[in-house]
């Protein structure tokens, strides 16, 4: 694990660390105990201090968002924690659920406290079976054990969580999206303006919607300081953050690292390097609903929020998607259209339709039928959709697209021109039944 | 949501100023971009916006560019700030291009079918991308098929390929109606309209889901394949169904009616109608026209059916008064009566009935679409249904000596019994004014004089709310039908001096506009709203809060005029 | 519908502050008991939430995991998106289409098998992989896979997860029921 100072994996490894009884003899539980002899407002100073930054996707301060939740509305105030982990290449919010979900419960424990909230949800994804049983576990013990229901630690306050299954939705992790989800409607995003969150969430109420991995990271700044844990990383992206890291590697999986590690490093000692002794191509550095980059883009490129956004794409979920020399990317560029256009809602216009139409035209040239003009029109339809839709959806599905036709153009373009010639190429394609059809 | 621009209040409505295209607007906070750049002359357009459903802000039509907004916001979802610069399609060439690729993408996957759409002629998607495209498509792909001419209900079918998801008939039927027939079903473009299995958009209001729907995908099913729309004539008029007096839009082709929608109308019937008003439309014209007048119910000469009707002069008749005549009728048969049968008793045809929780959104109790003319004109006070009832009965016991009808439904149809009819017909001396000559009335009366259905003329209505409208005449009458005014003025001339000098309706209704104090300073295009071309915007005036303009020696007589 | 059923979605509906979030384990829970999400369902989730039957199935439809049509009593989803791609899960899905003679979402004639290729199931790290049921089954190879058919062709494990009772069936014997670490 390199030198990477561990505090969300510190004791992943234990076997027994999902048990409440594990958890607690690790120092479990005492840091809520801890802050709730806090002020609310202490706590979530320390949560500002602390300058953690949304680990979902967004990156928006997590002090900040909580900061905004009105006091005295005399609405209940929600916590809803997004755990609907369904990008491409995320696959660390499983891990924390799998082995470490009292760490999960007590971040949200901590958000509770601090922003007085007596109800809590858990939204996972309804595909992780195994990770709802052991959160809901979990939720069960901690029920009994008193860190959760009425008169907490004997002061007096109460705090119900749940876990609520989705059903398979990418777009559910978008949050006001997950929020219709929850009041049992279509997960379909809601307009903003008016519906932001921490004014108008859940049923109408204030909440707070982070990510599994956001939430468990206040346990450690809670522990340890707001300042503690700003020293930690770069100066504005802090701490560790959990990176997914698949494709063309020999190590794949999940690792922590301290903001700031450079990117081409990480691939060589963490993930052991590209696999079958091949050379990197490209890497989505922050799941796929952000740029590629290519290798010769990647010298002196750290993983933080400023480095990767100068470099062109973003931290995003950290998922580390690797491919190597061998990579079609016409056929990858595709594999990541057909997720948008399955994926996309159908609410707005421009996602709705655009998705399916750049994956059409991906799917054309791929086999053969691509068209000169092609390239420019993929890049027309993303910049008409990036931009113009309801939710980030919109920029999520056009900028990857965009990314690839833009960094390997040459792929692109002699995929159509030697279709255009008559010299079609047989080649094997990552894909299987992709490609226009449902 | 709705929004009443320059509404009237007790000045609690607060004005923000902002600039769209550079013009200078002043509007009520809370206003949205449509809405206000509407009020400055300029047409944002828009699909899944409407004045009073919610926000859905699905269909990206109306972009525009609010300056320092990081990028394009969708006016319908944006509301008035002070200061605010807003560039629409017409300044702003990014906002031009943000319209033209929407069109684009809704019109990927339509099938294009403009040659076999009902809506052909009257579609947002041929006018838009008429006037934001116009360009030929880059769509190179297989499109997406969906349902074709499925049926929703006894109404409505629904093409699902035409469709842009805007989902305004299914708000309107989650929050209009609270019926929730309609959902979206699926996700991304396999998204589909639909009813679930087993159940049918079937409610009061259903029709109006056609009308909500911008483009084709939902039509009439007993209109469709009638008529291509720019075949019709249009008029813009008020339906008589019932005293909610819903602002419509009537085609008629070949003196038939082949469509009606609702039209805007932010004070009345918003821009829903009930389908018994829509589908039932031609109830209003009669089955067999009477077009001259009858003698004993034989044919006769006017000089002859005129000089019978003298007869009624001076008696102490029972006046009969059909509830859909219009305001400037009531107006100058009360001057009849009180010139000619100063004695008589009038009574209104009147009688409520229960509405369903559906109907209760839209429709009154009545089948009486102008008893508050009649009441705002001091022809009757206010109108209940026991006068009428009570005088049923009389005509039925045979205790009437003379009587007039004025109007086809001075006695509604229901109430033409045989028991009825024969006391009618025991009445010394009847008059009627009537357009059926198959109504069992035409027969049993001494005089039936040919007149017209509230259909066939134009004028003034007062409706439930006391909302004074116009009403257009939406179809001719055949040569020989006369307005009951008319009728009522020949009559006075055969007794010695005309009523008034009115060769049309509108000499009549510019007489009443000018002599009826309550009503000075109005003109007909006041009352049309046709200067209020705001979307969103009331038409129509309210006369419980309308302050005349100026006083007149006239105003002493106002006294007499009962209270509205 | 069985009495348990609703009795298990009377306290699901509690614990919402609007039963109307409990659509969705109404819906595992029909889909439970019917294999399929169907007419029946819809109408029995409809009248026990008091929703109107068309917002059901507008839920019902959205999301991938509630079936609308019959699937095998083992239902493979190979996961196809990007890190799956990438590292071979053409070659899964090619190997069920031969084994099973169907194609995607189709059973096959015993009722026993149907497959799909669904999106990325976060299992990117071990990837290829497929779902069976609610069970993963990571790192694999067609080799891997068929052996895994071939248990289930004669332990007939439990994958599914039920809503009915909250719990995950055992799975096949000494098969580790994550990999992620």
């Amino acid at each position: 694990m390199g030198n990477h100072r561990q505090i969300l994996l510190k004791n992943i490894d234990h076997p027994d660390q999902h048990t409440v009884a594990g958890y607690e003899s690790r120092g479990g539980y005492s840091v809520i105990k801890k802050a709730m002899g806090l002020d609310p407002l202490a706590v979530l100073e320390e949560v500002k201090k602390s300058g953690l930054r949304g680990r979902g996707g967004a990156g928006f301060g997590t002090g900040q968002k909580w900061s905004f939740i009105p006091r005295n509305s005399g609405k209940p105030i929600y916590i809803v924690q997004n755990a609907d982990e369904s990008g491409p290449g995320t696959f660390k919010d499983r891990l924390l659920l799998e082995r470490d979900p009292h760490l999960v419960i007590e971040g949200q424990l901590i958000c509770a406290w601090a922003v007085q909230s007596n109800f809590s949800v858990i939204y996972i994804r309804g595909e992780y079976g195994y990770p709802y049983i052991r959160i809901q576990r979990a939720i069960d013990e901690a029920y009994a054990k008193g860190y959760l229901g009425e008169n907490i630690f004997g002061s007096g306050f109460t705090h119900h969580m749940i876990v609520h299954r989705g059903a398979g939705a990418y777009i559910c992790g978008e949050e006001t999206a997950l929020l219709n989800s929850l009041e049992g409607k279509k997960g379909q995003p809601r307009l903003k303006p008016p519906y932001y969150p921490a004014a108008i969430g859940l049923y109408d109420c204030p909440t707070v919607v982070n990510n599994t991995e956001t939430l468990a990271a206040c346990v450690a700044i809670l522990e340890n300081g707001g300042e503690w844990y700003a020293a930690i990383g770069t100066e504005k992206s802090t701490g560790t953050k959990l990176i997914s890291a698949s494709g063309h590697i020999n190590k794949p999986g999940i690792y922590e690292i301290e903001m700031g590690y450079p990117l081409l490093q990480f691939i060589e000692e963490e993930c052991g390097g590209i696999w079958k002794g091949r050379n990197l191509k490209g890497v989505m550095p922050g799941g796929s609903s952000f740029p590629i980059l290519r290798a010769d883009e990647l010298a002196g490129v750290n993983i933080d929020y400023e480095s990767l956004s100068k470099a062109g794409s973003h931290v995003g979920s950290g998922g580390f998607m690797v491919m190597d020399d061998h990579t079609d990317m016409v056929e990858a560029a595709l594999n990541v259209a057909h997720f948008y256009a399955h994926e996309s809602c159908g609410q707005c216009t421009p996602c709705r339709e655009g998705g399916h139409w750049i994956e059409k035209i991906f799917g054309r040239i791929s086999k053969g039928g691509g068209l000169p003009g092609d390239v420019q029109l993929v890049e027309s339809i993303c910049g008409q959709v990036a931009g113009h839709t309801i939710c980030a959806f919109g920029e999520a599905l056009a900028w990857p697209a965009q990314s690839f036709i833009r960094k390997f153009p040459e792929e692109f373009r002699g995929r159509i021109s030697e279709a255009r010639e008559g010299r079609v190429i047989s080649r094997e394609s990552m894909n299987a039944d992709v490609g226009g059809s449902h | 949501m709705g929004t009443e621009l320059g509404a009237q209040g007790a000045g609690a409505v607060e004005l923000v100023n902002l600039t769209i295209d550079g013009k200078a607007a002043k509007v009520p906070k809370g206003t949205n971009l449509i809405e206000a750049a509407k009020s400055v002359g300029v047409d944002v357009p828009f699909y899944c916006y409407h004045p009073h459903l919610s926000i859905a802000g699905n269909c990206r039509m109306c972009q525009v560019r609010v300056k320092g907004a990081p990028k394009l916001d969708i006016a319908c979802n944006t509301m008035v700030r002070e200061g605010m610069e807003v560039s629409t399609h017409h300044t702003s060439p990014e906002v031009d291009d943000a319209q033209a690729a929407t069109l684009e993408f809704i019109l990927i996957n339509h099938p294009l079918d403009c040659t076999v759409c009902d809506q052909a002629g009257h579609c947002k998607l041929q006018d838009y991308h008429f006037d934001y495209n116009a360009r030929p498509s880059r769509f190179l792909e297989q499109k997406e098929h969906k349902v074709k001419a499925l049926p929703l209900g006894p109404t409505v079918v629904l093409d699902g390929e035409r469709c842009i998801m805007c989902t305004r008939c299914v708000r309107f039927c989650d929050e209009v109606t609270k019926t929730s027939e309609l959902g979206m079903l699926n996700r991304g473009d396999r998204s589909v309209i639909a009813v679930n299995e087993g159940k049918e958009l079937n409610n009061a209001l259903s029709g109006t889901v056609v009308d909500l729907c911008p483009v084709g995908a939902l039509t009439h099913r007993n209109w469709r394949f009638n008529t291509r729309i720019w075949f019709t004539k249009e008029t813009d008029s008020i339906c008589p169904g019932c005293s909610t007096g819903c602002n419509v839009k009537v085609a008629i082709r070949d003196q038939q009616v082949v469509q009606v929608k609702g039209r805007l109308n932010s004070a009345v019937n918003k821009e829903w109608m009930c389908d018994e008003g829509r589908y039932g439309f031609m109830r209003f014209l009669p089955q067999k026209r009477l077009a001259s007048p009858l003698l004993g119910g034989a044919g006769t000469s006017w000089e002859m059916a005129l000089r019978e009707s003298k007869r009624l002069v001076g008696s102490e008749a029972l006046v009969m008064v059909s509830p859909d005549l219009l305001l400037e009728e009531y107006d100058i048969l009360k001057e009849f009566l009180t010139r000619h049968m100063p004695k008589a008793r009038v009574v209104l045809a009147y009688r409520e009935r229960t509405l369903t929780e559906v109907e209760k959104v839209l429709v009154s109790p009545d089948y009486a679409a102008n008893f508050r003319a009649a009441e705002f004109s001091g022809l009757v006070q206010s109108v209940s249904g026991d006068a009428y009832e009570s005088a049923l009965k009389q005509l039925r016991a045979g205790s009437v000596s003379h009587v007039l009808l004025v109007g086809q439904r001075a006695i509604l149809p229901e109430d033409c019994d045989a028991a009825l009819l024969a006391g009618i017909q025991a009445v010394g001396v009847s008059v009627g004014m009537l357009t059926d000559a198959a109504s069992g009335l035409a027969s049993v009366l001494k005089v039936a004089l040919p007149g017209r259905s509230i259909l066939e003329k134009s004028g003034l209505m007062v409706n439930r709310q006391s909302r004074l409208q116009w009403s257009e005449r939406v179809i001719d009458a055949p040569l020989g039908a006369e307005p009951e005014w008319r009728l009522l003025n020949r009559i006075s001339k055969e007794c010695g001096a005309a009523l008034c000098d009115a060769t049309n309706d509108r000499d009549l209704s510019l007489r009443i506009l000018g002599k009826d104090t309550r009503l000075v300073g109005l003109s007909i295009a006041d009352v049309k709203g046709s200067l209020l071309s705001l979307v969103g915007a009331s038409k129509g005036i309210d006369l419980k809060s309308y302050q005349p303009r100026q006083r007149t020696v006239a105003a002493d007589s106002a006294g007499s005029q009962p209270a509205v | 519908m069985s009495a348990a059923a609703a009795q298990r979605l009377t306290e699901i509906k509690k614990r919402y502050p609007h039963p109307h979030s409990a659509v969705m384990s109404a819906l595992y829970l029909a889909q439970e008991e019917l294999g399929v999400i169907d007419q029946r369902g819809i109408q029995w989730v409809s009248e026990q939430l008091e929703m109107a039957p068309v917002h059901v199935q507008e839920v019902a439809t959205f999301y991938t995991m509630y079936y609308k049509q019959p699937v095998g009593a083992y239902h493979f989803q190979v996961c196809r998106t990007l890190s799956c791609a990438l590292r071979g899960s053409k070659h899964l899905t090619e190997h069920l289409k031969k084994r099973f003679h169907i194609k995607p979402n189709e059973v096959s004639a015993d009722g026993k098998w149907s497959y799909e290729e669904v999106e990325c199931l976060g299992s990117c790290g071990t990837a290829p992989m497929c779902e069976i049921n609610d069970t993963y089954f990571e790192n694999l190879t067609p080799e891997k896979l068929e052996a895994i058919i071939q248990r289930i062709e004669k332990e007939k494990p439990e994958l599914r997860l039920s809503t009915l009772t909250d719990s995950l069936g055992d799975g096949l014997q000494g098969q580790p029921k994550s990999e992620v670490r």
